[in-house]
């Protein structure tokens, strides 16, 4: 409790253990931690546990990586940049990673449970489905829901009739409480007060979920700063545990506000990712060849953050050209 | 039937822009449209800006009603939210809005589609061991299972329009009641919480709609196909019976707004 204990990339990558639980907050290629991903992987870490709202360019890179032994989601994928989440669907083919699916709907209740300290929450969302086909439930197949993990429920949903209305046979869907968030947040104040800009993703809740929390901020600024606007930002410091100040820290995602997706840097990478060969070869090049973040951004250089720099009236690039006129 | 390749009009359109001006036409004034990245974003902003001026965008990522200055790259864009009535977040987008009800239409994509509108887009191939991989369900199952009419945007192949889809990822209208796995009507999985489905389907080559009983049907042939090509580009044996004729070609007036206006830095329109 209190303030959040200010931490060095390093040390906050070293906090996670192989075989832990972990979800990232962000959405899809925005506001993801991509820093902390990078670090994690120099790292060497292993059999993480990745459940996630939705994925996206974080996963791919941390899934391509072999960090990850169980995925739990809902999709993968770069949006415009990147049709598909080839290192998800390279593991889910060839093995080497269980896939655990849900919709985002799904997701979300998950996460709201683990929020709010429910031991789950019922949807009407995608029902019919083979979501629900009890032969694709992945983690039962590999016999993880004997109930001896505690991450793991012992049922990947189940149904029960409303005993209030008759609304029928709602689906319940069982809590996430992973054992970190790590989470980029756009403002951070001196006492841990966190704000992001613009939609707020399932950001709150995956904040209440964790065990534990580590952020990473774009800038820290003062809290009486925070506090002119409270009702803009998403939680007070003592949710959060550790606190990390690295600017630029969502790069090649983007961070309403501040900066853009770095469009061409994702088209790349997806590219690469397209064998483990060539996405081993990325890895080396803008991964375990820099030592550190800001060796990281030296290599990206000034041109390319300008490009991609939010014009502060609108809060995103009006430099970077997105189309063919 | 025969259809008249000479109907197409004068000037010049690619089939894109008749994707997008064919679903801007399912959009019903006064809608409230959730809406995924891309076509569909065009499709509404179209909408909006022709017949459906009252029509409302609701973007999953959490903006609602925004009034993009810019077109949106994604959901998640900061453009999606520019002047919105409400900026959230998925909470409120995925329960607040489409669990309680408020959407009426929305647009989404598919990589196969059966005859009752069921779509994929997890695997093809066995689930347990698939021969590819795709995208995963993201929220197309939630949002297509709670609107009141969903429009798909689909592009007409063989492989793409099949008798059966491999995995059911966003349900049509025959769907499978779990725990059992029996395959019923939409309405009985779904009960009190049914509030519609799949209304159309839209391919670069016809639209297509639904039965009484839950059966694609072909509603219109685009401009310079026929019936034929349809059914050539179709894996299963389409109803043909009760086609009405051409889908009708865009204006030069929706033309000029997805170029000039909408897409003007010609990010989904080269």
């Amino acid at each position: 409790m209190g303030k959040p204990q200010n931490i060095t990339l390093k040390e906050a990558a070293g906090l996670i253990q192989d075989g832990q639980q972990i979800t990232f907050g962000g959405f899809t290629i925005w506001r993801r931690p991509m820093a902390f991903v990078y670090e994690l992987i120099r790292q060497g870490k292993r059999n993480l546990h990745l459940l996630e709202v939705n994925g996206g360019t974080h996963s791919e890179i941390l899934i391509g990586a072999g960090c990850v032994s169980i995925w739990e989601s809902c999709w993968s994928g770069h949006e415009l940049y990147g049709k598909l989440g080839e290192m998800v669907a390279d593991r889910h083919v060839n093995g080497g990673m269980i896939v655990e699916d849900y919709s985002h709907g799904h997701m979300v209740a998950r996460i709201l449970a683990g929020a709010y300290g429910l031991p789950f929450f019922p949807s009407a969302q995608s029902l019919g489905t083979d979501l629900l086909n009890p032969e694709f439930d992945s983690l039962g197949r590999a016999g993880l829901r004997d109930g001896s993990h505690p991450k793991i429920p012992r049922k990947k949903y189940e149904f029960a009739p409303d005993p209030f209305y008759d609304r029928g046979e709602l689906l319940l869907l069982p809590a996430a409480n992973p054992d970190w968030a790590i989470f980029y947040a756009s403002q951070v104040g001196e006492e841990g007060t966190v704000r992001v800009n613009v939609q707020t993703y399932a950001d709150a809740e995956v904040i209440k979920a964790a065990d534990k929390v580590i952020v990473l901020a774009e800038e820290i600024v003062p809290e009486s700063y925070l506090r002119l606007e409270p009702e803009k930002n998403i939680a007070a410091g003592y949710a959060i545990n550790y606190l990390i100040k690295l600017p630029w820290a969502a790069h090649p995602t983007g961070s309403q506000g501040f900066y853009d997706v770095d469009a061409d840097f994702i088209r790349t990478f997806y590219r690469a990712s397209k064998s483990q060969e060539t996405f081993d070869r990325w890895a080396d090049e803008w991964i375990f060849d820099i030592p550190d973040h800001e060796r990281y951004l030296q290599k990206l250089g000034i041109g390319r953050l300008e490009n991609i720099r939010a014009n502060p009236v609108l809060g995103y690039s009006t430099r970077q050209k997105r189309g063919t006129r | 039937m025969a259809l008249n390749k000479l109907s197409v009009a004068a000037y010049s359109y690619s089939p894109m822009d008749l994707l997008a001006v064919a679903a801007a036409r399912e959009v019903r004034d006064g809608d409230i449209v959730f809406t995924g990245t891309g076509l569909p974003m065009l499709a509404i902003m179209l909408a909006q800006h022709t017949h459906a001026p009252n029509s409302v965008c609701i973007y999953e990522a959490g903006s609602i009603d925004g009034r993009p200055l810019d077109l949106p790259t994604s959901v998640g864009d900061a453009r999606c939210a520019y002047q919105s009535a409400v900026i959230s977040g998925l909470t409120e987008t995925l329960y607040g809005q489409l669990h309680c009800g408020y959407v009426d239409l929305a647009f989404l994509g598919g990589a196969e589609i059966d005859k009752y509108g069921n779509v994929n887009t997890t695997v093809l191939g066995d689930y347990n061991n698939p021969l590819k991989r795709l995208t995963g369900s993201g929220g197309n199952p939630d949002v297509n299972s709670q609107a009141r009419r969903t429009v798909y945007i689909m592009v007409q192949e063989k492989r793409r329009f099949k008798e059966q889809v491999d995995y059911i990822t966003a349900p049509g209208w025959r769907i499978r009641k779990w725990p059992g796995g029996e395959y019923v009507h939409r309405r009985e999985v779904y009960g009190k919480y049914f509030r519609g489905g799949v209304e159309a389907v839209i391919s670069n080559m016809a639209v297509f709609r639904f039965d009484e009983e839950g059966v694609m049907y072909l509603d219109t042939v685009h401009p310079g196909f026929t019936v034929a090509d349809v059914q050539a580009h179709c894996g299963f044996e389409l109803n043909v019976s009760r086609v009405k004729g051409e889908t009708l070609p865009p204006t030069q007036e929706e033309i000029d707004l997805l170029y000039q206006v909408i897409d003007r830095e010609g990010i989904f329109l080269p």
